[in-house]
């Protein structure tokens, strides 16, 4: 019971824990993108957020920029459509292949054939469609090639084929971005100087930048909620765990009044309290981050909207407020016991 | 193992509890002594004082007035600290309701009471496991107590109070929550340790039977001794 309750208060802790971690980490749609640097039109927050036109064949010139090994053109922007009578909102991608590189196995999913696009797992949900399954979007039909993880409550990304992508959304000549990939040990701010000057009224952005920027944007307020929540979260998990040790205790009142009786200590008292308050934190605990993990797991699979990831070290982290909670909870009922009358014993 | 010296003496001991229109005068003026090695018996209907006699002398309650001395010891006039050493080492309790740790075994039951005493490891659990094979309860160690019957958790919670070696054993009520054989082989444990061991008794009760042992019978009623006497003398 009281080892439920612990773990019971530790499972509410990193739940909401997790899913502060997991819209912390919304911008993370930009890291994952085989690329660096990202060529804007000056004035661009990320691409999200912003619009921005380039000329195409600014292009070449990035390629010969030293240190850049390849050129990616970048068509993106929200697209609405219908489905099967619902008005949906994606925000839809296109990379354009640079000739001559072979992106990794994982890389790949980002260069859908033509006609074919890759959508998150949440819109996937949203439009009831899977793999094979024909979408008509802005006037052209798209096969659905893979269903990639990802996609939240606020929105939902499609990665198109490039070619596609300037049909549908009319660019000719233009692209909306280029994403330059780095040799390693390239020198950024040379790239980025030699990138800017090289497309006129432009401007660069690392990756990271883009999904800070980005994810400050999604979270800007929402954030700061689900921080509140965690903090309400700590306090009620942490009285829980306060409650439940100190319930545990008085409960036991007259078993202690038996250790008085026969003899024990004031001392002896705190150390079985203390003893045993260990011992159900650790175990309280313990089943708390693993059943935390169990639900996190459950939560992205059944409800992907629902971002959360969970850390190892803020389980750790739990779990050690945890046991000092129980342990300073546990002092509160120990003065109690030590008051007990041991002629309580002899009452039936 | 009878010595003229008694082990326990009670000096007008009295217990009153509340004050003016609510006071209840518990305990009065009552005398005891009891020798080592010898069963004392106080008899009494419910309500009478017995355990508040039981407590007083056991220490864990304090008397409105008179003294309670045990070995020469006047436990009436130590201070809490005291009293939790006497308890520890010079009496033992044997409760009506067993009082033992339901989540522990017999042995650990035992055992526990030898920690407070700060004996630990495995002298504890031989000593525990010697204690317990003395009350019969050889093949029971390891049963969890609340595992047990009624008669064997009695004998556990002998074998607890007898564990660090006290003078005195005081015994509330120890058969009123057994049958007649559970009874009966509990009431021979409590002579025979008490014999064996070289400690005194002083049991509380109204079961009849338990005059079979008791060296000496003591009749309390509305909280004053009414008759003391040998029992194979003659009844009450």
């Amino acid at each position: 019971m009281s080892v439920g309750g612990v773990a019971f208060a530790v499972l509410m802790i990193l739940i909401v824990v997790a899913l502060y971690r997991g819209w912390s980490n919304v911008g993370s749609v930009y890291t994952r993108l085989p690329g660096d640097v990202w060529i804007s039109q000056t004035g661009t927050s990320d691409p999200y957020h912003s619009t921005s036109f380039l000329v195409a064949d600014r292009g070449n010139a990035l390629s010969r920029i030293d240190g850049v090994q390849a050129v990616l053109p970048v068509y993106a922007r929200h697209i609405a459509f219908r489905q099967h009578g619902n008005e949906l909102d994606v925000f839809a991608l296109a990379l354009g292949a640079a000739p001559g590189i072979r992106f990794p196995s994982p890389d790949r999913a980002y260069f859908p054939p033509p006609g074919e696009v890759n959508i998150d797992r949440v819109l996937a949900d949203q439009t009831g469609v899977r793999v094979g399954d024909r979408l008509r979007v802005l006037g052209h039909e798209l096969v659905v090639w893979r269903i990639h993880t990802g996609g939240n409550s606020i929105f939902q990304t499609a990665y198109l084929n490039a070619a596609d992508a300037r049909a549908m959304f009319g660019l000719h000549g233009l692209v909306n971005f280029f994403l330059l990939s780095l040799r390693p040990g390239a020198d950024l701010a040379s790239v980025d100087k030699t990138a800017v000057a090289a497309v006129p009224r432009s401007e660069a952005h690392t990756s990271e930048e883009f999904a800070a920027s980005f994810g400050n944007r999604i979270n800007q307020g929402f954030l700061a909620a689900v921080g509140v929540l965690v903090g309400i979260g700590f306090i009620v998990g942490g009285a829980v765990i306060a409650l439940t040790t100190y319930t545990a205790t008085i409960e036991r009142a007259r078993e202690f009044g038996v250790l008085k009786a026969v003899g024990a200590s004031g001392g002896f008292l705190y150390r079985v309290v203390v003893t045993q308050s260990l011992i159900v934190g650790c175990l309280g605990a313990a089943l708390g981050v693993v059943a935390s993990a169990l639900a996190a797991d459950l939560i992205r699979q059944q409800v992907p909207e629902f971002l959360t990831t969970l850390r190892w070290s803020d389980a750790l982290a739990v779990f050690a407020v945890a046991l000092v909670v129980a342990v300073f909870a546990s002092w509160v009922p120990v003065r109690r016991i030590n008051l007990i009358d041991p002629a309580i014993v002899f009452r039936p | 193992m009878k010595t003229d010296s008694p082990l326990l003496r009670v000096e007008r001991l009295s217990k009153v509890f509340g004050s003016s229109r609510t006071l209840v005068r518990a305990v009065s003026e009552v005398d005891l002594t009891a020798h080592a090695g010898e069963v004392t018996l106080v008899m009494g209907p419910s309500g009478s004082g017995k355990t508040t006699l039981l407590s007083m002398i056991g220490g864990l309650l304090r008397p409105t007035s008179g003294r309670v001395l045990i070995e020469d010891l006047e436990i009436t006039a130590l201070r809490r600290r005291e009293l939790t050493q006497v308890r520890r080492h010079l009496v033992g309790f044997v409760f009506q309701t067993f009082n033992l740790l339901e989540a522990l075994s017999a042995v650990e039951n035992v055992e526990i009471a030898l920690n407070v005493a700060g004996i630990t490891g495995s002298e504890a659990r031989s000593r525990a496991s010697r204690l317990l094979v003395e009350a019969r309860l050889g093949e029971r160690l390891h049963f969890n107590a609340r595992d047990l019957s009624a008669g064997e958790k009695q004998r556990v919670a002998i074998a607890r109070a007898l564990a660090n070696g006290p003078r005195l054993l005081l015994a509330d009520e120890p058969t009123a929550n057994l049958d007649s054989d559970s009874g009966h082989e509990v009431m021979e444990l409590l002579r025979d340790l008490t014999r064996e061991k070289g400690s005194g008794a002083v049991v509380v009760s109204h079961d009849e039977r338990l005059r079979e042992i008791a060296d000496h019978l003591m009749w309390l009623e509305d909280g004053r001794i009414r008759a003391a006497e040998r029992p194979q003398i003659g009844v009450l």
